[in-house]
């Protein structure tokens, strides 16, 4: 076979040294700082407060975790690798390949909890549960969508800051708020350590896409914004169904509600629009709200590991440090 | 807006709206108080078990077997009504939220299902000064009054048990040597579950223990090393918890010249293997002068096998001054050695400490110079402030002790600095509260280790710490590390140790007795005091002096008096002074951490029986904010000067933590433990970090992510 290529791109080694947006080595360094597995955190401290659930509140525990689950291997899999050809960097590719991996990390934290907690048949069921569910199902079909091959690059990133700033904060809400009530402290710290890094996700895939909307002409700055607002109600509908259906049950729907329209504002702002809903129906729970705040929290080390502890600079000490 | 939210919010979300600011930027504090009367409305008296009288509540509890009879049998009917009047008619009211639910969440007597109260605050002090008086009444008295003024708080292991029929220990801290042969190791492990059952955390000495590779009866390649030694202590201290009360928690020591010294830190990496991964169990590190000595001149450092070691020297590695014996070991051919660069293995302590806050560093010459006992001290414990000497056990093959030595077993309980300073006299208040710390020491005997048991039956040992020094700093408006602050500390700790000592000679003369060894102790010739007698410490500053107003501290006069009376009569404690971190009992307190500066104006307290909840720093409001900059505000060096002074006067240690913010390097922590080291600071605790959210991704409004 012959070896015409089709694209005359050269073949480019990539020089952090040389930076197009300073942004990238910035986001680069926060997450490589913010590097964790699993393994770090003592889960099995939580058996002993797993056994206090009621077995509604297992089960409704292990769905929600089952549906961030499923959000997570479509970021890892199929979300990141797809923003990859439209990054306008070298280095931002760079970072996406960082979040994908961090993605696959976090699917893999569910099932850390689920081993230490549960048995396989709760968690078989769960899982089965979330392929069958009708509005986690449609979440993930009207994301998918937009990730489609040929689909447009910046409808695309509009959609993965609502999957990474609004769709996950649905399931968050369980543990946070077992977590203000003494329960499943360990799993939540977990879970905030997966907050830490969407947060920067969403941040970041929001701001490139601001960049790439500041070239765009007027008229097509309107349509982007027609798509956000539309795709947002059309994801807010469904995440609304799926929010009453798991936490009525408990009497939280609206709760988390107020929860979600906080985070759909932030999801907005994260991509330089104003907020949809006004700031009366966007209150949320203090004790939620404080509990996301993964800093300087001072833990007791016995029982757990804190989330506010990262990979260090190394710098070899000189002569002079010695001095004494 | 808060009048609103009160009808609606609950407790918890009362509470954390101090994390929050309002609209106007100023921090809630009403928010937390209303939190707290929310919680006694809404959850405590809804909750509490109704007594007539406390005849009726006393011969319930008691004939439940809640309350230990014997206890209460100690004194008249109408003496324990008395003192409960006494108790109640002081009014005591929680002013902070955390500090009314710890209490109530983790240290009530609650009835056996769990759901209802028994107690009320004034109960639980009662009951405890109760039990540590052991029938004296004015004893009984001076500590209710202590205690429930907030002058003196006994540790949680005490306050928590004393008085109570099912309990675990009233003492805080078990420190246990491991020597290097398997019945040893096997002996550690069952005193691991025992101790951890009854309560207290337990640290064990490794040091000794022979590293990976080392020869088993002259069969080279045998050993596995210390690592699987800290996997059996992990999930020992897993298993076992103090009736759920607290957790079973470990910490173990090595020598920085051991072996398997990178094993050993690597256990704490983040992407260690899961078959050597160390999540709960604590670490600390041994660091003797030479490896300073050498990291200075950019040196290899040698690592001995401690089992070639035992043979050429006859005792056990941890016996050794590594810095003494250092040269003669490098030359010495049947001590088989690595070597690694000692430049390099301060930078791995400080990457690893990084990732985990691990290890806690003890400084083994600093301690082992300072130590006014017979003696060497070779580890620390769980929280790093406990520092006495041990001796070493040996084992029959059925795990009986063929000789019976001594480990180390401490209980603690602090004074709340601003309150002291407070209160209606300086010197009693101490008193007392070594008083208290000995009954606790008197009333134990913990028979399930022996060698523990022996080690308390003849030292008598005890920890007087501090507590909210920089509460008390703040509300003078002096700042935390300044010069008038470290003057303060400097005065402070030496009146604490001139009444400390007067108090355990005077025990030491009413009972007639010592502790043991007393004669070889530097206090015995007097040496100890020779500092004391030949200069002052008294305040020089007019601030400093200003605060002392009222307070009579020791003169040079007093304490060749002190010297006098301790050279003919002794000590009856062997250890009198350990500053813990004060955890939970700081919040039910209402005090901050030890003498550490503040971690955030408004804490974020997070342990697995109470969730989330937000802690203001003592005496903070909205007008004298600028006294409570933060520990990374402040930084390692006045955080260490700050140490220095009151290690000076503290005979055991003192839990120093690091706070850096994340942007630091290992250098800066580097630097910082190369300072302690030079400051003569024994021992550091943990390393905190703290990152700072990036921008556009924060909390809104949150008081605990702004700087």
């Amino acid at each position: 076979m012959k070896d015409t290529v089709t694209s005359p791109a050269v073949p480019r080694a990539i020089n952090w040294n040389r930076l197009q947006d300073e942004k990238d080595l910035e986001v680069w360094n926060r997450l490589t700082v913010n590097f964790w597995l699993p393994e770090k955190v003592p889960l099995s401290n939580d058996v002993q407060s797993w056994a206090t659930l009621t077995d509604a509140e297992k089960q409704l525990t292990i769905r929600v975790f089952t549906g961030l689950t499923l959000l997570d291997t479509i970021q890892n899999s199929v979300g990141a690798p797809a923003m990859m050809p439209d990054a306008q960097t070298p280095h931002e590719e760079s970072v996406l390949t960082n979040i994908a991996f961090m993605e696959a990390v976090h699917a893999r934290s569910y099932s850390s909890i689920f081993s230490t907690l549960c048995s396989t048949r709760e968690v078989d069921e769960a899982f089965r549960w979330s392929d069958e569910n009708p509005h986690l199902q449609a979440k993930a079909r009207a994301v998918l969508e937009t990730y489609a091959a040929g689909a447009d690059p910046l409808k695309r990133k509009i959609a993965s800051v609502f999957l990474e700033s609004f769709l996950f904060y649905s399931g968050f809400y369980l543990p946070m708020y077992w977590s203000s009530r003494a329960k499943l402290t360990n799993t939540a710290d977990l879970i905030r350590l997966i907050i830490r890094d969407e947060a920067v996700h969403g941040y970041y895939i929001g701001y490139k896409f601001q960049r790439a909307l500041e070239r765009e002409s007027e008229e097509r700055k309107a349509e982007l914004k027609d798509y956000a607002f539309s795709l947002l109600f059309e994801l807010y509908d469904i995440e609304a169904r799926y929010t009453e259906e798991l936490y009525d049950g408990i009497g939280l729907s609206e709760e988390v509600k107020a929860f979600l329209h906080y985070n759909a504002n932030k999801a907005l702002q994260n991509l330089g629009f104003e907020a949809l809903f006004p700031p009366e129906a966007a209150e949320v729970n203090p004790a939620i709200m404080a509990a996301l705040s993964p800093d300087s929290e001072n833990h007791d080390f016995f029982s757990g590991s804190g989330s506010s502890y990262v990979i260090g600079k190394a710098v070899a000490t000189e002569d002079e440090d010695w001095d004494f | 807006m808060l009048d609103r939210l009160n009808e609606t919010l609950d407790y918890h979300a009362l509470n954390a709206m101090l994390n929050l600011y309002d609209a106007d930027g100023n921090i809630r504090f009403e928010a937390d108080r209303m939190a707290a009367r929310q919680y006694f409305l809404q959850h405590v008296n809804q909750n509490t078990v109704f007594f007539h009288s406390l005849t009726e509540k006393l011969g319930y509890l008691v004939d439940e077997g809640y309350y230990e009879a014997e206890v209460l049998a100690q004194y008249e009917q109408s003496f324990l009504q008395k003192i409960w009047d006494a108790a109640f008619a002081k009014k005591f009211r929680f002013p902070t939220f955390l500090g009314a639910f710890k209490y109530y969440t983790s240290y009530t007597l609650k009835t056996r299902d769990g759901k209802r109260f028994l107690e009320r605050y004034e109960d639980r002090v009662v009951m405890v000064a109760l039990a540590l008086a052991r029938g004296d009444e004015g004893l009984a008295m001076s500590f209710m009054e202590e205690i429930l003024s907030g002058r003196f708080q006994p540790a949680t292991p005490t306050f928590l048990n004393a008085g109570k029929k099912s309990r675990g220990e009233l003492i805080s801290c078990f420190l246990l040597r491991i020597e290097d042969n398997m019945e040893s190791i096997g002996r550690a492990i069952n005193s691991s579950l025992q101790l951890s059952k009854r309560g207290g955390g337990v640290a064990l000495m490794l040091t000794n223990i022979r590293e990976a590779g080392a020869p088993i009866k002259g069969i080279e390649n045998q050993s596995s090393g210390v690592i699987p030694v800290m996997k059996l202590l992990e999930d020992s201290f897993s298993y076992a918890n103090q009736l759920g009360a607290r957790q079973g928690a470990g910490a173990v020591y090595l020598n920085a010249h051991h072996p398997d010294i990178l094993k050993f830190l690597d256990t704490k990496r983040e992407n260690a293997d899961e078959k050597i991964r160390i999540k709960t169990l604590s670490l600390g590190v041994v660091i003797p002068d030479v490896t300073f000595e050498l990291a200075k001149r950019n040196e290899p450092m040698y690592l001995f096998s401690p089992h070639d070691v035992q043979k050429v020297y006859g005792v056990p590695f941890s016996e050794i001054s590594v810095t003494e014996k250092y040269e003669e070991m490098v030359e010495d051919k049947r001590i088989r050695k690595t070597k690694i660069n000692a430049r390099a293995f301060f930078q791995t302590l400080a990457e690893i400490q990084f990732e985990s806050g691990y290890p806690y560093i003890m400084f083994e010459d600093t301690v082992n110079q300072m130590n006014p006992v017979d003696g060497r001290i070779t580890m620390s414990n769980l929280c790093s402030e406990i520092l006495q000497v041990a001796e070493a056990s040996e084992f029959n093959d059925d795990l009986s002790y063929s000789k019976l030595g001594t480990d180390i077993s401490c209980n603690l309980g602090s004074l709340n600095i601003a309150k002291t300073m407070d209160g209606p006299d300086f010197g009693a208040s101490i008193e007392t509260a070594i008083r208290a710390l000995t009954a606790v020491s008197e009333m134990s005997a913990i028979d399930s280790v022996p060698s523990i048991r022996r080690g308390n039956d003849e030292s008598r040992a005890i920890g007087l710490g501090q507590m909210n020094l920089h509460g008390y700093l703040a509300r003078e408006h002096v700042h935390y590390g300044s010069d008038e602050g470290v003057e303060f500390t400097s005065v402070y700790f030496a009146a604490v140790a001139y009444h400390a000592l007067r108090a355990s000679c005077a025990m030491a003369r009413e009972k007639g007795m010592t502790f043991k060894g007393f004669e070889k102790s530097k206090y015995a010739d007097g040496s100890f005091f020779e500092k004391y007698v030949t200069r002052d410490w008294l305040p020089q500053s007019e601030t400093v002096t200003k605060l002392f107003d009222g307070i009579s501290l020791p003169t040079r006069a007093d304490w060749e008096q002190l010297k006098a009376d301790v050279m003919a009569h002794g000590l009856y404690n062997r250890n009198l002074q350990a500053v813990p971190p004060t955890g939970s009992i700081s919040y039910i307190n209402n005090s901050t951490s030890s003498i550490h500066p503040i971690v955030s104006k408004i804490e974020i307290r997070k342990e697995g029986k109470i969730g989330r909840v937000y802690y203001p720093a003592a005496f903070m409001n909205n007008e004298n904010l600028e006294y409570y900059r933060d520990a990374y505000e402040i930084g390692p060096e006045k955080l260490i000067d700050t140490y220095a002074a009151a290690t000076e006067h503290v005979d055991q240690g003192l839990s120093l933590t690091l706070f850096f913010p994340a942007e630091a390097t290992t250098r800066d922590i580097n630097r910082a433990q190369i300072y302690a080291w030079k400051k003569g600071i024994k021992t550091i605790y943990y390393v905190r970090l703290r990152q700072t959210a990036l921008e556009g991704t924060e909390v809104q409004g949150c008081v605990s992510c702004t700087l």
